[in-house]
């Protein structure tokens, strides 16, 4: 086919207005939207943590809370950013400094219960239960993502997704930990954390089948 | 084919038109783009694939991703974007291509040999293939048509007919198959 014909053919076929996708800042507040009304019914309905008061008044709990949270909203803004085209390119590494904070933060808690002598010391036992946890309370803000992501356009599958399911994972471990009583730092950093790594390296793998280019047939 | 060069404001005016669903618009603005696309290509692309069906290949990704420009954001590096990542693909296409084919000093010629010649000959010329493609179902005879007798791209027979790439395929296949059933009993 001339391009030409080709060009004649799309525009025939672009007779009928689009609708523009909402800048990335929109998109992810509707995704907030989205995500947190569910994950306080999950919440409820699992019964929150008894020692939830408490736990406010611990700052290494809280900073470890605030950067799950942190890094779900930047890394969503990131997977927004990556389907639009033209924007920098800086935008989809900024999740890396809450990233960074959480697991330092996490890997900090881990240190002060290493030096801590005595039944607070450092504990590691197994709690598979974190993992299908994690993929309960983040099903909706995963859903919602991939159904977002698929609007945008494919230009970085793997980055995108891998930040989509980043986000997903980390929102979901923020909500979990409001009713799962397990702080342990060894314990975050090794089932929980590293259940959010996984579930990012899993989004990540299935990129390219969510978001790809597909040349829809010509009018 | 070129279209009357345009800035890039008038581009960003003509696709908040396209959004708007205006055709007229859209072919102006997919005119002054090729061009852009082609000398790009042009610039980087080192591969066998024709530099128009690479700028084909940007102009169909362009159109899948039309609602995704921001009037508010320049047009040229959202158009750059695109071509850069198709580009790209087309180039991780060749290289796998690449992988797979083998280097030969001499080609073998056997479509010089006179039996060889004969054969084709007769059923190029006959009636007898006339008759064989009449008894294909209609989804195989335009799948044939389109990929061996106008020898479009399979993503240009997609677009051409309205089948996927996966059932063009599928047709083709079974058609061959079909073909060479008829063919050989005749």
């Amino acid at each position: 086919m001339e391009t030409e014909e080709l060009i004649g053919r799309l525009a025939a076929g672009a007779g009928r207005p689009v609708r523009r996708l909402a800048p990335p800042s929109a998109r992810l507040l509707f995704w907030l939207a989205v995500s947190l009304p569910w994950i306080a019914v999950v919440v409820t309905v699992m019964g929150v943590r008894p020692d939830l008061t408490a736990r406010f008044e611990d700052p290494r709990w809280i900073v470890e809370q605030g950067a799950a949270l942190v890094t779900a909203v930047a890394a969503a803004l990131a997977a927004f950013c990556a389907g639009v085209p033209g924007r920098p390119r800086w935008e989809r590494v900024v999740p890396i400094v809450p990233v960074v904070v959480w697991i330092g933060a996490v890997g900090f808690g881990c240190l002060q219960d290493w030096i801590r002598p005595g039944p607070g010391g450092v504990m590691f036992e197994s709690d598979w239960a974190c993992l299908p946890g994690i993929v309960f309370v983040g099903a909706a803000p995963g859903i919602a993502m991939a159904v977002m992501l698929h609007k945008g356009a494919p230009l970085a599958p793997f980055v995108s997704v891998g930040l989509g399911g980043l986000a997903a994972a980390a929102l979901a471990d923020f909500g979990l930990r409001l009713f799962h009583a397990q702080d342990a730092g060894l314990m975050v950093l090794v089932w929980q954390v590293g259940s959010v790594a996984l579930l990012t390296v899993l989004s990540a793998a299935i990129g390219r089948h969510l978001v790809r280019w597909r040349h829809l047939p010509l009018h | 084919m070129t279209g009357e060069p345009i800035d890039e404001a008038e581009m960003a005016a003509l696709m908040r038109a396209t959004q708007q669903g205006d055709p007229a618009a859209y072919a102006r603005l997919l005119k002054a783009v090729a061009p852009i696309v082609r000398r790009m290509a042009a610039r980087r692309w080192t591969g066998s694939e024709e530099a128009d069906d690479v700028v084909q290949d940007v102009l169909l990704s362009l159109h899948q991703v039309r609602h995704t420009y921001d009037p508010d954001r320049p047009f040229i590096p959202w158009l750059m974007a695109i071509a850069r990542n198709r580009l790209a693909d087309v180039q991780r296409r060749q290289a796998r291509r690449a992988k797979g084919e083998v280097a030969v000093e001499i080609l073998p010629e056997t479509f010089s040999g006179q039996e060889t010649k004969d054969v084709v000959d007769r059923l190029a010329y006959s009636d007898a293939l006339e008759q064989a493609m009449a008894e294909l179902p209609a989804g195989q005879r335009r799948a044939v048509e389109l990929l061996r007798f106008k020898e479009m791209s399979l993503k240009e027979a997609s677009a051409a007919s309205g089948m996927s790439i996966s059932a063009l395929k599928v047709s083709m296949h079974r058609a061959m198959k079909t073909l060479r059933t008829i063919l050989t009993k005749q």
